[in-house]
C-alpha cells in the first residue's frame, strides 16, 4: 500500500474522532427539567430574571456568592446559584443564559451571559 | 408627500459618500471585466488599458471614500447615522479612528482599503500576471464594495452605506419629524468602552491587512489553473503568502494582546467563535505554504498546495460569514449585529467557493501529479504530514465554531461546549506536539535524500532537548503528561532549529528565516504552556469562612472583596486599595501591593495597579485590567464590582487629645504634629466681626506616604462656641478643635477616622508566570517570515 493511503486513512480516522468529540463535547440549550433529569450534566438556559422574588448578593460576608431566580422558557422557575460577583448590568438585561448543572434544587451557573437591551443597538456583556 | 425641510444638515458630505461608493462599486465591476477580457483576448491591447484606467479611478474613489467618512466622524456630522453611532464629542482622536472599524461598514471600508492598496502593489509587480490576478482581485472588490451600497434593488437591500442620515435609520422616531431636529442631537452615541484602548486602533487594521492580503495567493492559484501555467504561479504567490502569514499571525496576536491587556475575562485567548474564525485560515495558509514549497523543491504535491492555498481565502470569506451574518448569536462576545447582509455575505462566499471548485474541476486532470511513492526520510515528507496535521486541527476548530450553523442548517439545538477551553485543548495539545516536534525533525532532514548523519543530528538534539525539558519541567513544576511532552516538544522546536542557525553567523542572515521563525513558534509554545498551566488566581477567597448556606465547594471563589483602607493578604502579597480618581470617563482604582517573602514576613517588593472601571450608562461597568510586568512573571488585576453609588462620608471613632505646641498625635495611618496656634485668623469664610474670639491650630498630618495640612479652628461667638471641623479627605481623618485650657497652654484636638465600610471594590488577581515568552516569540517568528519574505523576493529578482 502506498503511504499516501495510510495517511488519508488515518486522516479520515481523526477527523471522525473530531466530528464525535465535538457533538459530544456540545452541550444543549434546554430547560430547567432536562437538567435536573440529568444532574451531571452541563445545559445552556435561557430565562428571564423573576424579579418579584429576591435576588442576593452581599459582598461584604462573600464577595464569590449570588443568587437570583430565573424562569426558563418553558415557566419553569429555580434558584441559581452563580459563585462570583453579580454581574453589574444583571437588572437590565431582558433575556439570560445561564450555563451550568443542577445541584438538587438549585441550578449551579458556572457562566452568565446577559442580553441588555439599549435604546438602538443591541449589546451583549459577557461575564464569566 | 409633503417633505420637510431639515435645518442644518450638511447633505453634500453624504452625497459625495454615496457618489463614492457607487463609483469604486462601477470601477470595480469594469476593471474586473475589462481585466477577464484582456486574458481572454490578449490581441486586444486596449482591455488593459481601459482595465488599469478604471482602477485608478477605482483606487481615487475609495480614498474619498475614508476621507470623507472620517471627515464627518472627525467633525460629528451627527446627522450622518455612523457618527451618531460610533463616536461622540468628547472622544480624542485617536479613537476616532477606531470609531472608523467599530461598525460593519467601517470594517468592510477597511478590508476595501488594504485590498484596493495591494491592487496597486500588484498592478506594479506581478508582470504578465496582472490581468489575470486582478481580474481575481477586482471580483473580490466587487463584492466588498456591494456591501457598501445601502441600495434597495427589488426590494432587497444591497449593502449597508456609511452615508445612510440619521433620520432614515432611525425611521419612525418622532423626533425626525421636527425641521430642527438636529440641534435637539446634542452627542453621539459614543464609541463601545472596550474598544477605548490604543491597541484597538491598530489591531483591526493589521488583521484586516492580513484578510485581504490572503486574496493575493488565491488569485495567482486561480490564474495559474486559469492560463493552464499550472507552476509560474507560485513565485509570486510564496512571497505574498509569508506576508499573509506574517501579517495575519501578527493581527491574532495582536488581537490576544489586546485581550490580556483591556479585557477582563483574564487571558489572551479564550477560543471565542470570532478568535477562532481568524485563525483558522491562519493554520490552513500555513500548511498551504508548507505544502508549496513542498512542490516547489521536489515537484510533489501540487494539487494539494492548489487546494490548501484556494481553501485559505475561501475560509476568510466564511469567517466573515460566521462574524457578521449574526449567526453566532449568543456564543460570541464580539457582537456583530445582523445588517440584514447574511444573505449578500452568503452568496459572496458560494460565489468564490463555486469559483474554486469549478476552476479545480476543469483543470484537475491536467495538473501535473507524482506516481512514485514518498521517502520516509526526507524534509518534504515530514513537512506534508505536519501540514496534514495543521489542516486536521483547523478541521476541528472549525466543527465547533459552527456549532450555531449546524443548529440552523440541520434544525438542532445544540450549545457549544460547557467547558470550551478543556474541549479546545484536548484536541489541539496532541497536534500542537505533534507539530513542534515536526518542526525540528523536518527541518533538520534535507530535502529527496538523507544520509544516516541527518538522522544522528536529530538524536543528538532530541538527547540534548530531552535534558533541558526535564531541568525545566522540574524548574516549572509540571506534572501533567501532556503538558510534560509539549514542554519537550517545544524544546525541540527551539532546538533542533537553533542548530540550523549556522549561515547567520556566515553573515547571511536572510537564509535563516525559516528557523528564526520556528525557534519563535516552539518558544511561544513554552509561553502558552508556561502562562496557562502554572496561572495562579491570587485572589482566592483566603478568609476560610463559610457563611452562605448552599457553600459547598471552595471552587470558583476567584474574587476578593477589598475594604477602602484595609489590607489583606492574598498569598505571597499583602494588597491594600487606597484610593480612586477619576479621569475622563473611567474611574481608577489605586490598588498597592507588597510581595511578601514567605518565610521571613519581610517586604520584597512594593508597587501599584490601577484597574480602572466606567460606569458606561449603556453597558454597565465596564473594567480594564492593569498588569504589573516583570520579566519572569505578569500581576493582571481587574476589578469585578464595585459599590452601585457612594454613600455620604461618615466619620468614626473619634477621639480627643490634649496637646501642645510642638506635640505629636497617633493616627491609624501616621501622626499629626501641632505646629502652631494661630489667634490672628483671617478667614473670608467667617465672619469675624461678631466673634469674641477666633484661634486655629495649624496642623500636620503625616500619612505614609505624603503630608497633609489642616486648620481646624475654635470660635467664641455671643458667648457660646463655635467649631470650625477640618477634613482631610486623602488621609480619611477629620480634626476638631474642641477646647482650649488657659491654665497649661494646652489645646483639646478631636481625631475622627473617615468610615471607609461603604467604599470597596471586588477584585480579581492573577499570575502569569512567564507570559513574556508568548510575545518574546511571536516576535521572534515576526523576524524570521520577515528573513523569509526577503529571501523570497531576492529569489524572485534574481530571476
Amino acid at each position: 500500500m502506498k503511504k499516501s493511503s495510510i495517511i488519508i486513512i488515518v486522516l479520515i480516522a481523526v477527523a471522525i474522532g473530531a466530528i464525535v468529540s465535538s457533538y459530544g463535547d456540545a452541550s444543549t440549550y434546554e430547560n430547567f427539567s432536562v437538567a435536573a433529569e440529568n444532574p451531571e450534566k452541563e445545559y445552556h438556559i435561557v430565562g428571564t430574571l423573576d424579579s418579584t422574588k429576591e435576588k442576593y448578593y452581599d459582598p461584604k460576608t462573600d464577595a464569590n456568592y449570588f443568587t437570583f431566580y430565573l424562569i426558563d422558557d418553558k415557566g419553569k422557575e429555580s434558584k441559581v446559584v452563580y459563585r462570583a460577583p453579580e454581574p453589574q448590568d444583571f437588572d437590565r438585561s431582558e433575556k439570560i443564559v445561564i450555563i451550568g448543572k443542577m445541584n438538587g434544587e438549585i441550578f449551579e451557573a458556572s457562566k452568565i451571559l446577559l442580553k441588555c437591551p439599549s435604546k438602538y443597538t443591541e449589546n451583549e456583556v459577557k461575564a464569566s | 408627500m409633503n417633505e420637510v425641510l431639515f435645518e442644518g444638515e450638511r447633505l453634500i458630505y453624504g452625497n459625495l459618500g454615496h457618489l463614492a461608493v457607487v463609483l469604486a462599486f462601477g470601477t470595480s465591476i469594469i476593471a474586473t471585466l475589462a481585466y477577464f477580457f484582456a486574458v481572454q483576448k490578449p490581441e486586444e491591447k486596449s482591455w488593459a488599458k481601459i482595465a488599469d484606467s478604471a482602477f485608478y479611478v477605482h483606487t481615487f474613489s475609495v480614498l474619498s471614500i475614508v476621507g470623507i467618512l472620517f471627515y464627518i466622524i472627525h467633525q460629528h456630522l451627527f446627522e450622518y447615522h455612523y457618527a451618531w453611532q460610533h463616536s461622540s464629542r468628547e472622544l480624542p482622536v485617536q479613537y476616532m479612528i477606531s470609531c472608523f472599524w467599530e461598525g460593519q461598514e467601517g470594517s468592510f471600508l477597511l478590508w476595501i482599503f488594504w485590498q484596493m492598496v495591494i491592487g496597486n502593489i500588484l498592478l506594479r509587480t506581478a508582470g504578465t500576471w496582472k490581468n489575470p490576478v486582478m481580474a481575481v482581485v477586482m471580483l473580490s472588490q466587487i463584492a466588498l464594495t456591494s456591501m457598501l451600497i445601502g441600495v434597495k434593488i427589488f426590494g432587497y437591500k444591497l449593502g449597508s452605506s456609511p452615508f445612510e442620515l440619521l433620520r432614515i435609520a432611525m425611521g419612525n422616531a418622532p423626533i425626525f419629524k421636527r425641521p430642527d431636529y438636529l440641534s435637539k442631537i446634542v452627542d453621539g452615541n459614543g464609541l463601545n468602552p472596550l474598544l477605548q484602548n490604543y491597541w484597538m486602533v491598530i489591531h483591526p487594521p493589521t488583521l484586516f491587512f492580513g484578510f485581504a492580503t490572503t486574496v493575493v495567493p488565491f488569485a495567482f492559484a486561480i490564474a495559474g489553473l486559469w492560463k493552464r501555467d499550472f507552476t509560474g504561479w507560485i513565485k509570486q504567490a510564496l512571497p505574498w503568502g509569508l506576508v499573509s502569514v506574517m501579517v495575519l499571525g501578527t493581527g491574532i496576536i495582536m488581537g490576544g494582546f489586546w485581550a490580556y491587556e483591556s479585557l477582563s475575562f483574564g487571558g489572551y485567548w479564550a477560543w471565542d467563535p470570532v478568535e477562532n474564525a481568524s485563525l483558522i485560515p491562519w493554520l490552513i495558509l500555513i500548511a498551504g505554504v508548507h505544502v508549496v514549497l513542498i512542490f516547489k523543491h521536489t515537484g510533489n504535491s501540487l494539487s494539494v498546495a492548489f487546494i490548501l492555498i484556494l481553501t485559505t481565502f475561501l475560509l476568510v470569506l466564511y469567517a466573515t460569514f460566521l462574524t457578521r451574518s449574526g449567526i453566532l448569536g449568543n456564543s460570541s462576545v464580539h457582537s456583530f449585529t445582523d445588517l440584514g447582509m447574511s444573505g449578500q455575505l452568503l452568496v459572496f462566499l458560494l460565489m468564490f467557493v463555486v469559483l474554486s471548485v469549478v476552476m479545480m474541476a476543469v483543470r484537475w486532470k491536467e495538473l501535473p501529479k507524482s506516481a512514485k511513492d514518498e521517502e520516509i526520510y526526507t524534509r518534504e515528507f515530514w513537512m506534508f504530514i505536519g501540514s496534514l496535521v495543521l489542516v486536521i486541527s483547523a478541521f476541528q476548530i472549525i466543527l465547533t465554531t459552527s456549532i450555531p450553523v449546524f443548529n440552523k442548517v440541520l434544525g438542532t439545538n445544540m450549545a457549544p461546549p460547557a467547558d470550551v477551553i478543556q474541549h479546545y485543548n484536548k484536541w489541539q495539545m496532541p497536534m500542537a506536539i505533534i507539530i513542534a516536534l515536526l518542526t525540528a525533525v523536518a527541518h533538520i532532514l534535507k530535502y529527496k535524500k538523507n544520509t544516516g548523519d541527518a538522522i544522528r543530528k536529530i538524536g543528538i538534539w532530541a538527547a540534548v532537548s530531552l535534558v533541558i525539558a526535564v531541568v525545566l519541567m522540574f524548574a516549572f513544576e509540571l506534572t501533567n503528561w501532556f503538558y510534560i511532552g509539549l514542554l519537550f516538544a517545544s524544546v525541540f522546536a527551539v532546538i533542533g532549529n537553533a542548530s540550523l542557525l549556522k549561515p547567520m553567523f556566515a553573515g547571511k542572515v536572510h537564509l535563516v528565516g525559516s528557523s528564526v521563525a520556528h525557534i519563535g513558534f516552539g518558544i511561544l509554545l513554552i509561553g502558552v504552556l508556561v502562562s496557562s498551566a502554572n496561572k495562579q488566581v491570587l485572589s482566592i477567597n483566603q478568609s476560610g469562612m463559610q457563611l452562605n448556606p448552599e457553600f459547598d465547594a471552595q471552587a470558583n471563589m476567584e474574587h476578593v472583596y477589598l475594604e477602602k483602607g484595609k489590607a489583606l493578604r492574598m498569598g505571597d502579597y499583602e494588597i491594600e486599595y487606597r484610593k480612586d480618581t477619576m479621569e475622563w470617563v473611567n474611574n481608577y482604582y489605586q490598588v498597592h501591593y507588597k510581595k511578601i517573602k514567605p518565610n521571613t514576613n519581610e517586604v520584597e517588593y512594593e508597587f501599584d495597579l490601577y484597574p480602572n472601571a466606567q460606569i458606561n450608562p449603556k453597558m454597565g461597568l465596564v473594567a480594564n485590567p492593569d498588569t504589573k510586568h516583570y520579566l519572569s512573571h505578569d500581576v493582571f488585576t481587574y476589578v469585578s464590582s464595585v459599590p452601585k453609588e457612594k454613600g455620604e462620608s461618615k466619620f468614626v471613632h473619634p477621639q480627643t487629645y490634649e496637646v501642645a505646641v510642638g506635640d505629636t498625635i497617633v493616627t491609624n495611618n501616621g501622626y499629626v504634629l501641632l505646629k502652631r496656634i494661630n489667634s490672628n485668623v483671617k478667614d473670608g469664610k467667617i465672619d469675624v466681626a461678631n466673634m469674641q474670639l477666633l484661634i486655629a491650630a495649624e496642623l500636620e498630618i503625616h500619612t505614609l506616604d505624603r503630608v497633609y495640612e489642616a486648620t481646624p479652628m475654635y470660635g467664641v461667638q455671643n458667648n457660646s462656641v463655635a467649631q470650625f471641623e477640618s477634613i482631610v479627605d486623602d488621609a480619611k481623618l477629620r480634626f476638631k478643635f474642641t477646647n482650649v485650657n488657659p491654665a497649661n497652654g494646652k489645646i483639646s484636638i478631636e481625631v475622627a477616622e473617615k468610615d471607609t465600610s461603604g467604599e470597596f471594590i471586588i477584585m480579581k488577581a492573577i499570575k502569569f508566570p512567564w507570559i513574556n515568552l508568548v510575545w518574546g516569540g511571536t516576535i521572534i517568528m515576526i523576524i524570521g517570515f520577515t528573513l523569509a519574505i526577503i529571501k523570497r523576493l531576492k529569489d524572485l529578482s534574481r530571476v
